[in-house]
């Protein structure tokens, strides 16, 4: 997920030569698309397994899937291909959102991060009580 | 027989009447361009004018929006060592074509542009909306906001707001988003380098490393 992330927000390319580049001021962007990438890497397959071995409520992974969705969506560069999809196919209601995820990139991150973490931390909290009612 | 000489007589009236509206009517934008102009598959005739030396072997088209934010990084991270390395050097020359559509400013702004152009300003226009260069559609680029940059670089400001206000050039800048279209890019910034031996794209806000690579490869 990190690598789609980070090729969606143009900080890897692919052609014509595979290169990462760091642009200045974009480093906050950067450490949020890897906290992203980190907590749904852990929040996900928890959730798979809570609900597909517990058996268990699939409340707490709606939020990871919400968390990451929002995480992945900021950072779907209006500029680039996708946004310019969007744009060419949905005109100025598609140009009106891709704009929206753009100016508000870095909040709708910590907004993600911060649902991904609340996630993380009551699926654990979760997991110890099912695990341990279950055994 | 009078009839058929009435209907003919009328004939004749129109299509002198269309010939001589045609010529009289003001047209909505005075092109004094090199139609011919052009770089690899591209038609850069309705584009800037050239950056550096117009007879450079390479030519770097790019294709931009005003309110791009990977187009401001390209333009304040990578433009000055391209320019300070192969345009100033006189092997790469560099010609902008719009390809507005992030917003509903995008195009007016791409407009405005060329009118500065018709002043002899359009490159110092076309730098000064990259250095400040606000969020999309938030008003950094609205009409008020454009004639202001005019002023700001003593541009007669009757010229320029009678030519954004009647959007002299909105069809230039339509031209310029076909060619876009035609050339298969699909975001922005988008480049093409031209060679004397073909072309290479690239796309979007990639590092010098990039360019130089692909420059020294066809120099």
């Amino acid at each position: 997920m990190m690598i789609g992330l980070l090729i969606l927000s143009e900080y890897i390319f692919l052609e014509p030569y595979v290169v990462a580049h760091l642009p200045s001021g974009s480093e906050l962007g950067f450490v949020l698309i890897v906290m992203i990438a980190a907590f749904s890497a852990l929040v996900i397959p928890m959730n798979i397994f809570r609900i597909s071995i517990l058996k268990s409520s699939k409340q707490k992974m709606g939020g990871g899937i919400f968390g990451s969705i929002i995480g992945a969506a900021a950072g779907a560069c209006s500029c680039g291909p996708i946004g310019f999809a969007v744009i060419s196919t949905f005109g100025s209601v598609g140009a009106a959102a891709t704009a929206f995820l753009t100016n508000y990139e870095i909040p709708l991150r910590i907004i993600a991060v911060a649902i991904l973490a609340v996630t993380y931390f009551t699926t654990v909290k979760s997991l110890k009580v099912e695990c341990k009612l279950n055994s | 027989m009078n009839k058929k000489g009435a209907i003919i007589g009328v004939i004749v009236v129109a299509i002198v009447v269309g010939i001589a509206a045609s010529y009289s009517s003001p047209s909505s934008e005075t092109v004094n361009l090199d139609m011919g102009r052009t770089h690899g598959s591209i038609s850069t005739a309705m584009g800037s004018p050239i950056l550096g030396d117009p007879s450079a072997p390479i030519t770097i088209v790019e294709f931009g929006d005003y309110q791009c934010e990977q187009c401001y990084a390209w333009f304040h991270e990578t433009k000055p060592a391209i320019v300070r390395d192969y345009i100033d050097t006189g092997k790469a020359n560099l010609v902008f074509v719009d390809l507005a559509f992030l917003g509903k400013d995008s195009i007016p702004a791409s407009m405005a542009t060329y009118c500065a152009e018709d002043q002899e300003m359009y490159w110092e226009y076309h730098d000064l909306l990259y250095n400040s260069q606000e969020h999309v559609d938030n008003g950094w680029a609205n009409s008020e906001r454009l004639k202001a940059f005019a002023s700001s670089l003593d541009l007669d400001y009757e010229l320029f707001e009678s030519c954004l206000d009647n959007s002299k050039y909105f069809k230039r800048v339509q031209y310029n988003i076909q060619q876009a279209r035609d050339n298969d890019v699909k975001g922005t910034p988008g480049f093409f380098i031209v060679g004397p031996d073909g072309q290479q794209k690239i796309g979007g806000a990639q590092p010098f490393s990039v360019f130089k690579q692909i420059l020294d490869s066809m120099i």
